[in-house]
């Protein structure tokens, strides 16, 4: 489903945010650190904040769904993955690095459209949680009539 | 909401600076994520969200109105999220009006005008308002605050300054400079311009700049070109920030729309910075007339406030006065010595010629210049290089015609006026704008030719070369 070259995209350090719904289809949602993304193309974890985690995770539990948005942000090419929450759990301390070297990635890609990093330099990174979502649909989202689309 | 957070003093956040987050969901509870280039602050408890393309979140809202934005502080790198249920829509109107201008704006910006098109304005309520604890804010060090750089206040001080600078000035030109330079020293507005309407409808021209390497006298926009030429389109404010982020989503955009053509110009033919993050274009109107536009730009994302732009707004219409009145006042002076001018008078301008090739060359002059009008485009070229065209030039060249028939080097404003072949228009001709942008655009490409004022109404026409007129077509 995933291809590796949509895979590279996903993984070189882009913005990323989580969305869910509860019962009363209310969303929530929140920014994510990082992804990694299997090799069988289809599973993905995505890594937040505890602290954001917190905030969602009655939410996972409740609607099993997640979308999972991906923005480059020095040309706005974007894309969204649509899947099921398979389980959830505390980033480990060996994934700690990848977490840091996609995140400071999309720091650097925002610094080169002029927004400085140190607006960021409280933003919670560790610890974080890994959020398993199995891919179920993938969505062309870089602005313009194309976006929501299917990819292939 | 939360007991200590007010939407309007997330009034930041609502620039545009940086991305906002949008997630919905479907009734059958799918949840969607997607980017929003704007979320527009309406109210106390209002906000607006631009719908300008038939996509997920657009028909997840039409089946359930609930929605949460995560939107970002510029300053500090707060985040917050801001729990929404969908309203109503507006398709015209002030708020759809404003969004709408804002996109085109920045459309019109990178050449891209006209292809995308607000659909409506979408008004959501507030329900509440958290700060994101993962996206945590950096709290300003006094110090650093202290030593920013400081933002432009209205102050009093500031506005009698910039009041005894336009009352000092004596003429068009120097009530411009006086304009662009209080602008700069009292309000700390660095790089300005002021265009003007031509002659030919829906066209402006550069008649003044400050803060930037080249004048860009006679850098003609046309009416919904750039921010300019948005201003005197709509005949409203704009302000942008963040204007690189929305040049990247308007590219990306056309890029994803397959748009052919002529590709997107990045650039603005009038004076402008190089990466301007912020610009702010107010009209300059006098009974409802289009005087001019004055327009600010800064590389700092975040520079006009909304109460700068309310400010300037009251400002634009003093300044849309003072340049008429100056105008009216030359017009004035002109025919009141017209008709008190005897032919002696006239006669002592006529002796008093300077010759065509007569030169107090500066060190840096060129020995020789070759002068061509092109009559059917009305355009002067210089040595091969575009210089002026329309009304200035044929100004011009009357002037150098004039001086090669008869030897004479000084020219009233009067004479210009009562001179037929010049077609100036019977009211309102902005003579002397078209004067001062005719002079300095000759400082800026041709030095060696220069229209040095003598006294009000009257100026002499110096030249530093030999100059070689000839006309083609």
């Amino acid at each position: 489903m995933l291809t590796p070259a949509l895979a590279a995209f996903l993984q070189e350090g882009v913005g990323v945010h989580i969305g869910t719904c509860n019962a009363r289809l209310e969303p929530s949602g929140a920014r994510a650190l990082a992804v990694r993304v299997d090799a069988d193309g289809v599973h993905l974890d995505v890594f937040l904040a505890e602290v954001a985690a917190a905030r969602l995770a009655a939410d996972f539990t409740a609607s099993g769904r997640a979308a999972v948005s991906f923005g480059r942000p020095v040309d706005d090419r974007a894309c969204q993955i649509k899947g099921d929450v398979v389980s959830m759990r505390p980033a480990e301390a060996s994934e700690r690095d990848r977490i840091r070297a996609q995140f400071e990635s999309f720091l650097d890609n925002l610094e080169r459209i002029g927004i400085p990093r140190a607006g960021a330099a409280n933003w919670v990174r560790w610890p974080a949680v890994a959020v398993r979502v199995k891919a179920t649909s993938i969505f062309e989202q870089t602005p313009g009539p194309a976006a929501g689309t299917p990819m292939p | 909401m939360s007991a200590n957070v007010t939407l309007e003093s997330l009034a930041t956040c609502f620039q545009g600076l940086l991305p906002a987050q949008l997630f919905t969901c479907s009734k059958d509870g799918v949840p969607n994520a997607a980017y929003l280039s704007h979320v527009d602050y309406v109210d106390a408890s209002h906000v607006a969200l631009s719908f300008q393309f038939f996509n997920k979140s657009r028909r997840n809202i039409a089946e359930n109105p609930n929605a949460l934005v995560i939107v970002l502080d510029p300053d500090t790198g707060q985040g917050w999220q801001l729990r929404l249920r969908y309203e109503h829509s507006e398709t015209e109107g002030p708020l759809f009006d404003r969004m709408a201008l804002r996109i085109e704006a920045i459309a019109s910006y990178c050449g891209l005008k006209g292809i995308f098109k607000l659909r409506a304005a979408d008004v959501y309520s507030v329900l509440a308002i958290d700060a994101t604890p993962e996206e945590r804010g950096v709290i300003p060090d006094p110090q650093s605050a202290r030593t920013a750089e400081p933002h432009a206040v209205f102050t009093m001080k500031a506005m009698q300054d910039l009041a005894e600078r336009i009352h000092g000035a004596d003429s068009l030109e120097s009530l411009v400079d006086s304009i662009l330079a209080g602008l700069d020293e009292s309000f700390g507005f660095k790089h300005s311009m002021i265009l003007v309407p031509t002659d030919e409808p829906g066209v402006l021209v550069t008649i003044g700049s400050r803060g930037y390497a080249e004048n860009g006298a006679g850098a003609e926009v046309r009416f919904g070109e750039g921010i300019g030429g948005m201003v005197a389109e709509a005949r409203k404010p704009i302000r942008i920030s963040g204007l690189m982020r929305g040049m990247l989503y308007a590219l990306a955009m056309h890029r994803e729309a397959g748009q052919d053509g002529v590709p997107p110009r990045l650039r603005i033919p009038v004076p402008g910075l190089a990466n301007p993050e912020s610009q702010l274009g107010v009209p300059l109107l006098v009974r409802g007339d289009l005087a001019g536009v004055l327009c600010l730009e800064s590389e700092v994302p975040y520079r006009f406030h909304e109460d700068d732009k309310a400010s300037i707004e009251l400002l634009g219409g003093y300044l849309a006065i003072a340049i008429e009145n100056m105008q009216l006042h030359e017009r004035m002076a002109d025919a009141q010595r017209s008709s008190s001018a005897s032919t002696a008078a006239s006669d002592s301008i006529a002796s008093g010629g300077v010759p065509l090739h007569t030169a107090s060359a500066s060190a840096c002059a060129r020995a020789r210049r070759e002068v061509v009008y092109h009559a059917s485009d009305e355009c002067i070229m210089v040595d091969g290089e575009y210089l002026i065209r329309s009304l200035p030039a044929r100004i011009l060249w009357r002037l150098l015609m004039t001086n090669n028939d008869c030897g004479r080097g000084e020219f009233t404003n009067r004479e210009l006026r009562l001179d037929k072949s010049l077609n100036l228009p019977e009211y309102k001709d902005n003579l002397e704008s078209r004067l001062l942008l005719l002079r300095r655009r000759l400082e800026q490409k041709c030095p060696e030719i220069r229209l040095v004022p003598r006294a009000r109404g009257r100026f002499a026409l110096e030249l530093g070369c030999e100059v070689v007129l000839s006309t083609r077509g």
